[in-house]
């Protein structure tokens, strides 16, 4: 070693001043081998001792998961309490015996817990419990409650679940909830401590799930080696979560729901003036109870690999070409743009053609309308009528008016959205990789060709007629004074004309009313005064020489029928969008679900 | 090798001939052997077959940067080493700068991948440093004050993340390569009273759990609920473990979670609850017999940059194993510091496997 006391620096000297600068991590080094040392075989046996006797454990309490209403107060979900059979394997001495013992005292088959246990043992650490039968029955609890205490690792443990009251009724709109997964996780910190909690995962139950999640607290036991429980040494209790009090009318929605009659399609119903959602049906539904406490895996399965996708929320994920329902708002596109007036004649005769290309347009009567303005054009839904007028708008022309009306942007009232598409000359070259042709433009203009929709949309835009331009934002959340509640307006459309408001809603009220309407079979003097429109969506274009007879064997290419519509139209209460998959009519059967919400809801706010 | 300096650029030349892969493999092979029991005691501490999979890219990762560095002529890397620190610097501030959830700002997100700058400037820092000191032959006193001068820089921008065990480290990290490469004794005296003078206004500075964690230190049985939980199980699992341990996967105290951070700072617990006395030893006997090797090349080389990169680099791993072990068996105050190749973390295993090339690279070509 050099001397330091020496001013001078010599070369070899970084090796012996690293030594000097290392000594206190040696000895810290020495020390903590000492002290190891010390742990293990001095104090080992003290130690081994602590770690076998009372262990001290904490242990998260569960908040109490929010309850849902619907407007009125009616309960929709609730908790109730579910008690499942725990095993701890590493507190069991002879597996093949405790399996037996509980299969003789639950009266299961012994093959079924043997598979539960080896499948569960093998997904959880040796010290950690797992499930082995869930939800047990009144018996089985009052049998185990006698007997359990004198088998170690076995435990029943009381979990609350989330149970839905209604049903298939209120499926899509509540959702479900669900143990919570890595994934979810890995998304969001902050689950990570809310352990054997469910989470929402789709519906109110996912979107509010913040809020009516709560927060979890911690309780700090004392344990016996065999893990039973001696004393509670301190308790941090949780904060449950809150209430929700949906917009929703029960007694509306499972009106409506009846008379869908498990029919596949969907229905939205909201008050034009607020925003708020009153119905929100999408059919076949499920029950939710079946995901909200998993018992039986099966039937998870079946329900998700179910073809008509009953899972799907197709009232506002759904996306079906709009067909006729968007005539009024080409109509009224056309009028802007002074490409016709509310009063020229158009002869229609069934068919359409464009200069230069010898395919017919076809409209849906054979031999046509014959001459007709925009309001017989609504009330009879010509089709040669507004491929003329869509022609003459062009794309640019069209799509302004649809954009403002809310066609292909999602209108925030769920996660689960779907876009719906309003296409444009971008689009189609990048997903169809080929130009907009006119033709395009034609079958734009009856609601057909690319043109996608949600039924959430199709309310939406109708409540912008109701309200001569006023469009507000969807909501879920029942206000706490619906007289003082201040709806956000989304979109406000005006009209170089304001009475074109009046002449439109004129035109869609003749659609019922009038002798010569579409929907004239709905009309009854006794109804409240609806203004609407069908829609026949093709969902398998005609081709040349086939008829659509031919098409119609298949029930899955039926077209699907709409009806998309206000009242009572002196003080639009409701609006409603149903659309029936493959219903072929959307008088036939798409109208009078419309008709009856209306009049079930004529009253309002204090309808009974 | 300082008794021949006539035959000094001759063994350059020598050396820069010598096999790339004629480097140290038993430094490889306790590297590779400590990584993969890391690997299998994060799987027992933690039971998720994810986070070891993670870990596992991570060595894959290092070994292969490791093998890079190992390689590579540390002398054509001199402009870069010179450069490096700004790395580090630039990605100091912008943690400090981008907003962060809680109340820490460690880690820098990139989408694929996540890490924590300041566990990078400690290791930047004293390599910049060692080749700035060391790039003309006679040192100047300004060259010293600058050097320290940055390292200031980075302890402070590291102890307002706030993280008071890296930053303590970071400044190690910078100060060593001033102390090695010949700062008079006078001055390092000078400094170190100076430090302790300024000890008051650094308690003042530290965060009420940093402070906390330090109080639980000085008396842990007060409250073993509180903050001396972690210490008391600690030792408990520690204690528990005897002679031969419990054996692997078996360790109770591990199993029912009653270690915290039992994958990451406090996994040493695990290794001595499941392998018992003995397999501390062992792994004692490798971190020893590592920093041993490593220290070596500051013996042998005959590069004034070799011998402080590697003086300092031996220090700070050296100072992150006593640190971590003497934190976890209860002799020293918790300060959050991982141990070295084997607690769960893929910055600071990524980080010491390159130190591990580096100075791989410098045995061999100096």
């Amino acid at each position: 070693m050099k001397n330091f006391s020496r001013g001078r620096f010599k070369s070899g000297e970084e090796y012996s001043r690293a030594l000097f600068f290392l000594s206190p991590f040696i000895f810290l080094f020495s020390i903590s081998l000492f002290q190891v040392m010390n742990l293990t075989l001095f104090q080992g046996d003290k130690y081994q001792t602590i770690a076998e006797s009372n262990r001290i454990y904490q242990k998260p309490i569960n908040p109490v998961r929010g309850f849902i209403y619907d407007r009125k107060g009616t309960l929709l979900a609730e908790n109730i309490v579910q008690r499942d059979l725990y095993v701890t394997p590493a507190y069991i001495e002879d597996s093949a015996k405790t399996i037996l013992m509980l299969s003789n005292l639950l009266d299961m088959p012994y093959e079924l817990l043997e598979e539960n246990f080896s499948k569960g043992e093998k997904k959880v650490k040796k010290f950690d419990s797992f499930p082995l039968v869930k939800a047990l029955n009144e018996e089985q609890i009052a049998k185990a409650k006698v007997n359990l205490d004198s088998i170690s690792g076995i435990e029943v443990k009381a979990t609350l679940k989330r149970y839905a009251l209604h049903e298939e009724t209120m499926a899509h709109v509540l959702g479900y909830v669900g143990d919570i997964s890595s994934n979810e996780i890995r998304k969001d910190k902050q689950l990570a401590e809310l352990q054997n909690t469910q989470i929402g995962k789709t519906g109110i139950e996912k979107e509010f799930d913040s809020i009516l999640r709560g927060k979890p607290g911690i309780q700090t036991q004392e344990r016996d080696v065999k893990g039973k429980l001696v004393r509670i040494l301190d308790t941090q209790g949780a904060e449950d979560g809150k209430d929700i009090y949906l917009s929703i009318d029960q007694r509306l929605q499972d009106h409506l729901f009846k008379l869908f009659k498990n029919r596949r399609g969907a229905l939205v119903a909201l008050e034009p003036k607020t925003g708020l959602v009153r119905a929100l049906i999408s059919s076949p539904s499920f029950n939710p109870n079946i995901l909200n406490s998993i018992v039986d895996t099966d039937e998870v399965e079946s329900l998700f690999s179910n073809k008509e996708s009953p899972i799907f929320n197709r009232a506002v994920s759904g996306q079906y070409p709009p067909a006729s329902t968007l005539k009024p708002f080409v109509g009224l596109a056309a009028i802007e743009n002074e490409v016709i007036s509310w009063d020229k004649k158009i002869k229609d005769d069934g068919e359409f053609y464009v200069e230069g290309d010898p395919r017919p347009y076809r409209g849906w009567k054979e031999n046509g309308h014959g001459r007709v303005d925009m309001r017989k054009a609504i009330v009879e839904s010509s089709d040669v009528y507004f491929y003329t007028i869509a022609f003459d708008l062009t794309l640019a022309g069209i799509r302004p008016m649809l954009d403002s009306f809310g066609f292909g942007k999602k209108t925030g009232l769920s996660d689960f959205e779907s876009n719906g598409l309003l296409p444009d000359k971008k689009w189609k070259l990048g997903y169809k990789g080929d130009f907009w042709f006119k033709g395009d433009t034609i079958n734009l203009g009856i609601g057909q060709g690319y043109i996608l929709a949600t039924p959430l949309q199709l309310a939406m835009a109708y409540s912008g007629l109701a309200n001569k331009g006023v469009i507000y934002q969807p909501q879920f959340i029942q206000p706490t004074d619906e007289k003082s509640f201040k709806p956000k307006k989304v979109a406000e459309i005006k009209l170089s004309d304001s009475k074109s408001w009046e002449k439109m809603e004129q035109a869609l009220v003749d659609v019922i009313s009038a002798r010569n309407g579409t929907a004239h079979k709905v009309f009854d003097g006794n109804s409240a005064v609806i203004a609407g429109k069908t829609g026949t969506a093709q969902i398998k274009s005609i081709l040349p020489g086939k008829e659509y007879d031919a098409i119609r064997e298949n029930p899955a290419l039926r077209d699907h029928a709409l009806f998309v519509g206000y009242g009572p139209v002196e003080d639009p209460k409701l609006v409603v969008a149903v659309v029936i998959e493959n219903g072929e009519s959307g008088s036939e059967v798409a109208a009078p679900i419309v008709k009856s919400a209306i009049n079930y809801y004529k009253g309002g706010l204090d309808a009974e | 090798m300082r008794n021949k300096p006539l035959s000094f650029s001759v063994d350059i030349r020598l050396n820069q001939r010598r096999n790339l892969l004629n480097f140290d493999y038993s430094i490889v092979l306790t590297v590779f052997l400590l990584g993969l029991f890391g690997l299998a005691m994060i799987y027992s501490a933690s039971g998720s077959f994810a986070l070891v999979l993670r870990q596992a890219l991570y060595f894959f990762l290092g070994a292969i940067l490791m093998i890079t560095a190992a390689m590579s002529n540390f002398r054509k890397m001199e402009p870069i080493y010179l450069n490096a620190v700004w790395i580090g610097f630039f990605f100091l501030v912008l943690v400090l700068v981008l907003p962060n959830s809680a109340t820490t700002n460690r880690w820098i997100n990139l989408g694929f991948i996540g890490f924590q700058p300041s566990e990078l400037m400690r290791f930047l820092l004293p390599i910049s440093a060692a080749a700035y000191l060391t790039r003309n032959p006679q040192i100047k006193l300004s060259d010293w004050i600058i050097v320290l001068v940055a390292t200031l820089i980075a302890f402070i921008l590291v102890f307002l993340q706030p993280d008071f065990g890296t930053s303590a480290i970071v400044l190690l990290s910078g100060i060593m390569p001033i102390i090695l490469s010949g700062l008079p004794w006078r001055f390092i005296i000078y400094s170190f009273l100076g430090g302790i003078g300024t000890l008051p206004f650094l308690w003042m500075s530290l965060m009420d759990y940093q402070k906390d964690r330090i109080y639980t230190f000085i008396s842990p049985e007060s409250d073993a609920l509180g903050s001396g939980w972690n210490i008391a199980q600690s030792k408990i699992a520690i204690g528990s473990g005897q002679f031969f341990g419990k054996g692997y996967m078996e360790g109770s105290q591990s199993q029912l979670d009653f270690i915290p951070e039992s994958h990451t700072d406090f996994i040493f617990a695990v290794i001595v609850e499941e392998f018992g006395f003995l397999g501390a030893l062992v792994l004692f006997l490798l971190y020893a017999f590592l920093i041993h090797r490593l220290l070596y090349v500051a013996k042998s080389s005959n590069s004034k940059f070799a011998k402080l990169v590697s003086g300092t680099l031996s220090i700070i791993l050296a100072a992150y194993i006593t640190i971590n072990i003497s934190m976890v068996v209860g002799i020293f105050p918790i300060v959050g510091m991982p141990l070295p190749f084997i607690s769960q973390g893929g910055t600071a295993l990524v980080v010491n496997m390159i130190t591990i090339g580096i100075i791989l690279s410098l045995r061999r070509t100096t």
